[in-house]
């Protein structure tokens, strides 16, 4: 009885594995799938309070060793005060250029996040502007401009996406500070990322509720008390003062079906 | 000889083995269904969410985070790009790489257990099969039948390949059976894609297709069971060479736990693919994951598991036919 079971068992399992290799190795004409897979995608849909949050690692929370970010603390912030849950889509990617940004929102699937947000945050800009402190160790105010320029016209086309995908949700857009106020050159950093937010917030003011969170003031007097180790990032006091600047800014009133 | 063979099987089940290799499976699964759950929960929590698609660019995100780190060994960067890669596909191309339900358990439990769990089963059944008759005595008055050694030993061999065949057969229908209760039963037709090849680094897509997940299953259990033959083999021929079973064991143990070990670490050492233990992992070749060590496709391990198939079965008959007992 056993045996002649295993004896079938046997020869199945052998059938499988010559299919196996016999499927591998045999070319197959028809190489795209794109027609064939037609499952709905579904619009997200929900009664919460869904925030999606783009940008860079100020929004993954690089520094903060609890590892929560501004978003973390915001959205534990707004929990708090609506006393529902709250969906939290945290997009942000280290070291996300505002060119790497115009790629993501143009993403299937972050289209289809962005479309069921009902806030959005975004920080975007630190990587473009300091590149990892180049930009100040061979500081030239051309290449500056430049950088500036390219900026520029980056942050529109994702404005220009995010409010394609989604024309109610409230953006709000943090700009940048300082990190290196304290040092030397301090006065004339200081002054590049000033034109910088006054650009950057020039440009959000082109759309429809974009909020510029500004955070330059937050670390103006004593930036050290509120960046992590690596003197860039904020620490989690540093997140902490943004997300308490943030968090008030977010309204929420029940969804009417 | 099917008298030979029946004798074998009537042993090897009064031994009780294969029932011992059935709870040791079932505390697996039922271990593993109950990690799976957690890990579905802790997600369903952290994005406040079931959704699949909003899970998957979660994990896309995650990669592209780590990838962003500069303390990271360049083999592992470029594994991590192609999982990223190929996960970017599975979301562009609408399909859940992950379908829940006790299909893609039992996909997953079968895959990750091909190069340690499997072989180790099988090894508990062939490790004994002939160093036992020694122990016990009892091939003294095996060999004083007037049958052919090779007989003998052979009658033996496809016991353990039947035993084998079985060993999967419990796999699956457990892993099928117990994830079921918590995950449905659902998703035995749900797309799977296959056919992602890496050339130089690069996942290749031009051959992906989909394939239902059912005949994914059935082709993961035949190089499943194909490993699970060579590795038995190997005991098998152990078994032949070493009177004691301990010692026996204790070798083939060895050799598999290295196989595991050097899978991670073997990519600059280029020759090490003709070990057998690096190439037990032969799903992962219908998975589109990166080889442990460059170079490496799925004929060529076929081949080099073959080669020492083909060895361990010619000195196993050859020293039992020469061997002198006493």
């Amino acid at each position: 009885m056993v045996t002649s079971l295993s004896v079938l068992l046997g020869i199945l399992w052998m059938a499988g594995f010559g299919w196996a290799v016999q499927d591998y190795y045999v070319e197959h004409s028809d190489g795209g799938l794109d027609n064939k897979v037609k499952s709905p995608v579904k619009n997200i849909e929900g009664q919460e309070l869904t925030i999606v949050a783009l940008g860079d690692s100020l929004t993954r929370g690089t520094g903060d060793e609890t590892g929560k970010g501004y978003v973390g603390l915001v959205t534990q912030e707004v929990k708090k005060r609506i006393g529902q849950e709250v969906k939290v889509h945290n997009l942000g990617i280290n070291g996300q250029t505002s060119r790497e940004l115009r790629q993501q929102v143009k993403q299937k699937e972050v289209r289809r996040q962005l479309a069921a947000a009902d806030t959005i945050l975004l920080t975007i800009g630190g990587n473009d502007l300091f590149r990892g402190g180049q930009t100040l160790l061979d500081y030239n105010a051309g290449t500056v401009s430049q950088l500036q320029s390219q900026f520029t016209r980056n942050l529109s086309s994702i404005f220009a996406d995010i409010r394609k995908a989604n024309d109610k949700a409230t953006i709000f857009y943090l700009g940048l500070y300082n990190p290196f106020i304290e040092l030397e050159d301090g006065k004339q950093t200081s002054q590049v990322v000033r034109e910088w937010n006054r650009q950057s917030e020039e440009t959000s003011a082109a759309f429809n509720g974009i909020v510029f969170v500004p955070t330059f003031d937050i670390f103006q007097t004593s930036v050290n008390d509120y960046l992590y180790t690596d003197r860039f990032h904020p620490n989690k006091q540093g997140y902490r003062l943004i997300a308490e600047r943030v968090a008030p800014l977010i309204k929420w009133e029940e969804k009417q079906e | 000889m099917a008298n030979l063979i029946q004798n074998e099987m009537m042993k090897l089940l009064a031994r009780k083995r294969l029932l011992v290799i059935g709870i040791i499976i079932a505390v697996l699964v039922l271990l593993f269904t109950y990690a799976q759950y957690k890990q579905v929960e802790e997600q369903r929590e952290k994005l406040g969410t079931t959704d699949w698609r909003a899970a998957l660019q979660q994990q896309i995100i995650d990669i592209q985070n780590r990838l962003g780190s500069s303390r990271m060994s360049d083999d592992w960067r470029e594994q991590l790009q192609i999982t990223l890669k190929q996960q970017q596909y599975y979301l562009d191309h609408n399909i859940n790489p992950t379908e829940p339900g006790a299909p893609s358990f039992m996909r997953m439990f079968v895959e990750n257990s091909s190069d340690l769990f499997i072989p180790l089963l099988v090894m508990i059944i062939a490790s004994d099969l002939v160093s036992s008759e020694h122990s016990l005595g009892s091939i003294k008055l095996l060999l004083t039948r007037p049958v052919k050694r090779w007989k003998i030993l052979l009658s033996k061999y496809i016991t353990l390949l039947l035993a084998i065949s079985m060993i999967i057969a419990m796999v699956g229908l457990l892993s099928y059976i117990l994830s079921g209760i918590v995950f449905g039963y659902k998703g035995m037709n749900a797309p799977i894609i296959t056919g992602f090849t890496i050339s130089e680094g690069n996942l290749d897509t031009s051959e992906v297709r989909l394939v239902e997940q059912w005949k994914f299953l059935l082709m993961d259990f035949g190089l499943v069971c194909f490993v699970a033959v060579v590795v038995g083999t190997l005991a098998f021929m152990l078994s032949v060479l070493i009177r004691s079973t301990a010692a026996g064991m204790g070798v083939m143990l060895a050799a598999l736990i290295s196989g595991a070990i050097l899978s991670n670490m073997v990519s600059s050492w280029e020759s090490a693919k003709y070990l057998f233990m690096v190439n037990l992992k032969l799903t992962n070749y219908l998975n589109g994951v990166a080889p442990p060590i460059e170079g490496m496709t799925l004929f060529s391990s076929l081949s080099v598991l073959l080669f020492w198939w083909a060895a361990a079965l010619v000195v196993s008959f050859v020293i039992f036919t020469k061997e002198d007992v006493y």
